[in-house]
C-alpha cells in the first residue's frame, strides 16, 4: 500500500502541526493497520502458547492450580510414556490410511469432473456435500453404521456370512472405520481444489499430446498429473496437518465408552491424548508437554515437507535445464552439421 | 492505491476506532447478568435421568423474577468432564449436581463451593439421611451439597424372558430364586448359568455394572477410609474379579456397550434378562427400552432382592460453586429442588430414590405411578426403600472415578469381549493402576 509521499519541508523552516500530522500518519498508519492481526495473534496465539510453555514446566493440577516446578520433568516422563508413543502410532496410522486413498480418489473424482459432464455445478456442488455436515455427525453417524452388534456394516457382513468386524475392539478395523470418516468428509473437498488446478492446465497441451496420439491415459499421467503438481504439494501439506491433529471422529466413534479413543485407547490419538491428560486425568503439566512435543513433531514434517516439495522444484527445473542443454546441444550439433554441408555444397558448385 | 492523506487518517482513526470496538465486544462478551434485582437468570447443570426437568416451570411460576437455564449432560462420564473443564477456566452455572463417584475430586477444591450453612442448612439438614449430609461435608465441616437421590440396588429382570427359560417369573419367586435376604452373588452367577444352558442367551449386559455394583457394597471401595488406595493386593476384589471373568467365560455377558445397548435395542430383543438397578437406573432401563422400539409389554420387572446384600451405587447432590452471582438465590433454588415434595415428583418422573427421609414414605414414592406401570406394576418406591435398609456410604478418594472409568474400564471391556482371560486382565488392571493413578 502506497500513501502519496509528504511534500519535503524547504529547509529547517518549523513544520505546521498539519505537516507533522501527515508525516507521523505516512511513518505510523501502517503499522496500526497490520496491528488487528498482530494483536489477535498475540492475545490468542502466543500468550496461549507461552502460557502452555510456563505450565509444561509445573507439576500442574487441573483443579488445584500450579504445583511445584519440575522444570523438563514432565517431557521425560512424556517421552517415557508407552502411551504418549501409542497415541503417536495411532496418530500416523490413521494419517496414512485416511491421506493416501483420500488424495488418490480425489484426483481420480477431480479428473473424472474435469470431463464434459452434464449439468457441472450439480456434480462438483454434490462432491462437497459432506464437507458441510458438521464433523460431530459424521462421528456419530458413522459410529452407528460401524456399530458391533447393530451397525449396517455388520449387519451386511453377517447377511453375506462372513464374520462381523469389532470395530470398536480392533487396532486396525477401528483406524479404518476412523479413516473412513475423515474421508468421507475430505476427499470432495480435495477434488475440487484439484479439479481447479486441473482446469488451469492449457488446453493446447492436450490438443497437441492427442494430435501426437496420445490417449487419455497417457495424457492424464504425462499431461495433467505434472501440471497439478504445486497444487497437490498445497494439498498434501494442508491433509498432513489435519491428518496430525484429528480429534472428533476418534472421540465421538465411541463417545459412550469413559476411556477417549477406544476401550484400549486404540485409536486414541495424540490431541485427543493431550486432552485425556488434561481434562480426565487432571494433569495439565503433563499435557501442555505433550502438546509441545506435538508441536515438535509437526515443524518437523512441516520442514520435511517443505524440503521435499522444494527438492521436488528443484529437480524440475534441473530436469528442465537439462533438456534445454540437451537440445541446444542437438541444434549445435545440427547446426554445426549443415554448415559444412552447405559449404560442401557450394564448393560442390 | 493512491488515495489522499485526509482519507488515509480518517481511515487509520476509523480502523483503530472498529478494532477497540471488536476488542471491546470481547470483553463483554461473557458478562451479562448481575444487573438489577428484578430478573435474575440461574444456571443449572445436571446430568442423566434426574427428573428434575419438569420441575422448574413451577418454580419459575412462583417466583416471577427467576428464569431458569437448564443443561443436562447425557451421562455422569461427560458431566464429570464438563465440571472439571469449567472448575478449570470458568464458565461454571450457578447450580452444579455432582455425582457420589466423583465426590471425591469435588473435596479436593470443596473451598471453591459455597458453604451452604450460610444459607441456612444446619436448620434444615435433619431433612436427610444422615450419611447423605456427611457425605457433602468436607474436612473442615462445610456443608457444600444438598442430597438429590441416593441408589439403593434391585434387581430388574425381564419376567418374559424368565419364564421362557423356564424360571419363575413372579416378583417374589425371583427374589427367593436368588436367595431373598441371604442373596449372595455366587447364587446370582449360578441362575445365571442356568439360565444361559436353557436359552443359549447371556444373563447380563456386561459386566461393568455387575462389578460396580460389587465395589460399592464393600465397607471399602477403591480407597480405604484413610485415603490410601485399595485395589493391589485387594484378595475381595481380585476373587470377584476372577468370579466375573468365570461368568464370561460361561455366556453370562452379551457384552454390550455400556450406555448405548445398540440405541435400546438390547433392552427390547432379549439380549440379556437381568439388570442391575439403582433407583435412578430405573429411568434408564425404561428410556432405552422405549428407544429400541419397546414397552411395559416388553417385560421388564424389578425384584426386592439384590446379590450380597444392601448396595448404593450413585446419588447425587446439588452444589453452588462460589463463582455464582448470585449465591442466595442458587442457593434457595437448589434447596427446592430437593425438598421432600420435589424429590418425590423427581422419583416419579426417573425413579431417583429420595434422600429426604420424609419423602421415602411420601404416598407418591410409595404408591403407583408411570414408572411402576412400566415395570409390571412392580412397588418400585416399596421395594426401594427397602432396598436402602443397611446402606452405607463408602469413602470416595480423589481419583476413584478415574480409577472406575480408565483403570477397571479398559480391563474389563477385554474381559467381556473375550480378548483376555481373569488373570491377564486384573495384572493389565494393575498395570494402568501403576501408570494413572501411581
Amino acid at each position: 500500500m502506497t500513501t502519496t509521499s509528504p511534500a519535503p519541508a524547504a529547509g529547517t523552516s518549523a513544520l505546521t502541526f498539519r505537516q507533522r500530522l501527515s508525516r507521523a500518519d505516512v511513518k505510523y498508519s501502517p503499522y496500526v493497520y497490520v496491528a488487528p492481526f498482530f494483536i489477535l495473534f498475540g492475545l490468542v496465539g502466543l500468550f496461549p502458547l507461552l502460557y502452555t510453555f510456563v505450565v509444561s514446566l509445573n507439576d500442574w493440577d487441573l483443579l488445584r492450580g500450579p504445583g511445584e516446578w519440575v522444570g523438563f520433568d514432565n517431557y521425560v516422563i512424556e517421552l517415557q510414556d508407552p502411551w504418549f508413543w501409542n497415541s503417536l502410532f495411532n496418530t500416523f496410522s490413521i494419517f496414512l490410511i485416511s491421506s493416501i486413498p483420500q488424495l488418490a480418489a480425489a484426483t481420480f473424482i477431480a479428473a473424472v469432473l474435469d470431463q464434459n459432464l452434464r449439468g457441472k455445478t450439480f456434480w462438483r456442488l454434490s462432491v462437497l456435500l459432506p464437507y458441510v455436515v458438521t464433523p460431530a455427525a459424521v462421528a456419530l453417524i458413522f459410529s452407528q453404521i460401524f456399530s458391533e452388534q447393530y451397525g449396517l456394516v455388520n449387519n451386511l457382513l453377517t447377511a453375506w456370512g462372513l464374520d462381523p468386524v469389532m470395530w470398536k475392539h480392533d487396532t486396525w478395523a477401528g483406524h479404518v472405520a476412523i479413516a473412513t470418516m475423515v474421508n468421507w468428509r475430505w476427499t470432495g473437498y480435495n477434488a475440487l481444489i484439484l479439479l481447479a488446478a486441473m482446469q488451469a492446465v492449457p488446453t493446447e497441451l492436450y490438443e497437441s499430446a492427442s494430435l501426437d496420439g496420445a490417449g487419455r491415459v497417457r495424457r492424464f499421467f504425462s499431461i495433467t498429473l505434472p501440471s497439478i503438481r504445486p497444487t497437490f504439494v498445497f494439498v498434501l501439506i494442508t491433509a498432513t496437518i489435519g491428518g496430525l491433529q484429528i480429534f472428533t471422529e476418534p472421540k465421538l466413534f465411541d463417545a459412550t465408552r469413559a476411556t477417549p479413543g477406544g476401550a484400549y485407547h486404540q485409536f486414541e490419538t495424540t490431541t485427543l491424548y493431550i486432552w485425556n491428560m488434561a481434562f480426565n486425568q487432571d494433569r495439565f503439566g503433563r499435557a501442555a508437554a505433550i502438546a509441545f512435543i506435538l508441536l515438535v513433531i509437526i515443524v518437523l514434517i512441516g520442514l520435511i515437507n517443505y524440503f521435499l516439495s522444494k527438492s521436488i522444484a528443484t529437480n524440475e527445473t534441473k530436469i528442465s535445464r537439462r533438456r534445454t542443454a540437451r537440445r541446444l546441444d542437438r541444434y549445435r550439433q545440427a547446426e554445426r552439421a549443415a554448415v559444412p554441408a552447405s559449404i560442401e555444397i557450394r564448393q560442390e558448385r | 492505491m493512491n488515495f489522499s492523506r485526509r482519507t488515509a487518517t480518517v481511515a487509520a482513526i476509523a480502523g483503530t476506532a472498529s478494532l477497540a470496538l471488536v476488542l471491546s465486544g470481547c470483553a463483554t462478551d461473557g458478562g451479562d447478568g448481575g444487573s438489577g434485582d428484578e430478573q435474575i437468570e440461574l444456571t443449572i447443570t445436571t446430568f442423566g435421568t434426574m427428573g428434575l426437568d419438569g420441575l422448574y416451570a413451577q418454580y419459575e411460576a412462583e417466583h416471577p423474577n427467576i428464569k431458569i437455564k437448564a443443561t443436562n449432560i447425557d451421562t455422569g462420564g461427560n458431566a464429570l468432564t464438563d465440571w472439571k473443564t469449567k472448575q478449570a477456566s470458568g464458565g461454571l452455572p450457578d447450580i452444579q449436581a455432582v455425582e457420589e463417584g466423583w465426590l471425591g475430586s469435588v473435596m479436593e477444591v470443596s473451598d471453591t463451593f459455597v458453604d451452604l450453612r450460610e444459607y441456612g442448612a444446619d436448620d434444615i439438614k435433619d431433612r436427610w439421611l444422615d450419611w447423605k449430609v456427611g457425605q457433602a461435608t468436607d474436612p473442615d465441616g462445610r456443608i457444600i451439597g444438598y442430597g438429590t437421590d441416593i441408589g439403593p440396588q434391585g434387581l430388574c429382570y425381564n419376567g418374559k424372558l424368565f419364564e421362557a427359560a423356564g424360571l419363575p417369573s413372579d416378583r417374589e419367586a425371583v427374589a427367593e430364586l436368588f436367595g431373598g435376604d441371604n442373596a449372595t452373588w455366587d447364587k446370582f452367577f449360578e441362575v445365571g448359568k442356568e439360565y444361559v444352558s436353557q436359552t443359549g442367551k447371556a444373563f447380563y449386559d456386561q459386566s461393568g455394572f455387575i462389578w460396580n455394583s460389587f465395589v460399592n457394597q464393600q465397607e471399602e471401595g477403591y480407597y480405604t477410609k484413610d485415603g490410601e488406595l485399595n485395589v493391589e493386593g485387594n484378595k475381595t476384589l481380585e476373587s470377584f474379579w476372577l468370579k466375573l471373568a468365570d461368568a464370561q467365560a460361561a455366556g453370562l455377558s452379551a457384552n454390550q456397550a455400556q450406555w448405548d445397548w445398540g440405541g435400546g435395542k438390547a433392552f427390547v430383543d432379549g439380549t440379556f434378562a437381568v439388570f442391575v438397578c439403582p433407583g435412578w437406573m430405573l429411568g434408564v432401563v425404561k428410556g432405552n427400552t422405549e428407544a429400541g422400539g419397546g414397552d411395559a409389554s416388553t417385560g421388564w420387572d424389578f425384584a426386592d432382592v439384590f446379590p450380597g446384600g444392601a448396595s448404593n451405587w450413585g446419588g447425587s447432590f446439588l452444589t453452588v460453586p462460589t463463582t455464582s452471582k448470585h449465591p442466595k438465590e442458587a442457593a434457595e433454588l437448589a434447596e427446592w429442588l430437593t425438598a421432600a415434595q420435589q424429590q418425590v415428583a423427581a422419583f416419579q418422573a426417573a425413579g431417583t430414590f429420595p434422600s429426604v427421609v420424609e419423602a421415602q414414605s411420601d404416598p407418591g414414592v410409595t404408591g403407583a405411578n408411570e414408572l411402576s406401570e412400566f415395570f409390571n406394576n412392580a412397588p418400585v418406591g416399596e421395594i426401594l426403600a427397602s432396598r436402602a435398609e443397611g446402606v452405607v456410604a463408602q469413602f470416595k478418594g480423589p481419583d476413584d472415578a478415574l480409577i472406575q472409568e480408565q483403570v477397571v474400564g479398559p480391563a474389563r471391556t477385554a474381559l467381556d469381549a473375550g480378548d483376555a482371560d481373569g488373570p491377564t486382565s486384573w495384572k493389565t488392571l494393575i498395570e494402568t493402576l501403576h501408570q494413572l493413578v501411581g
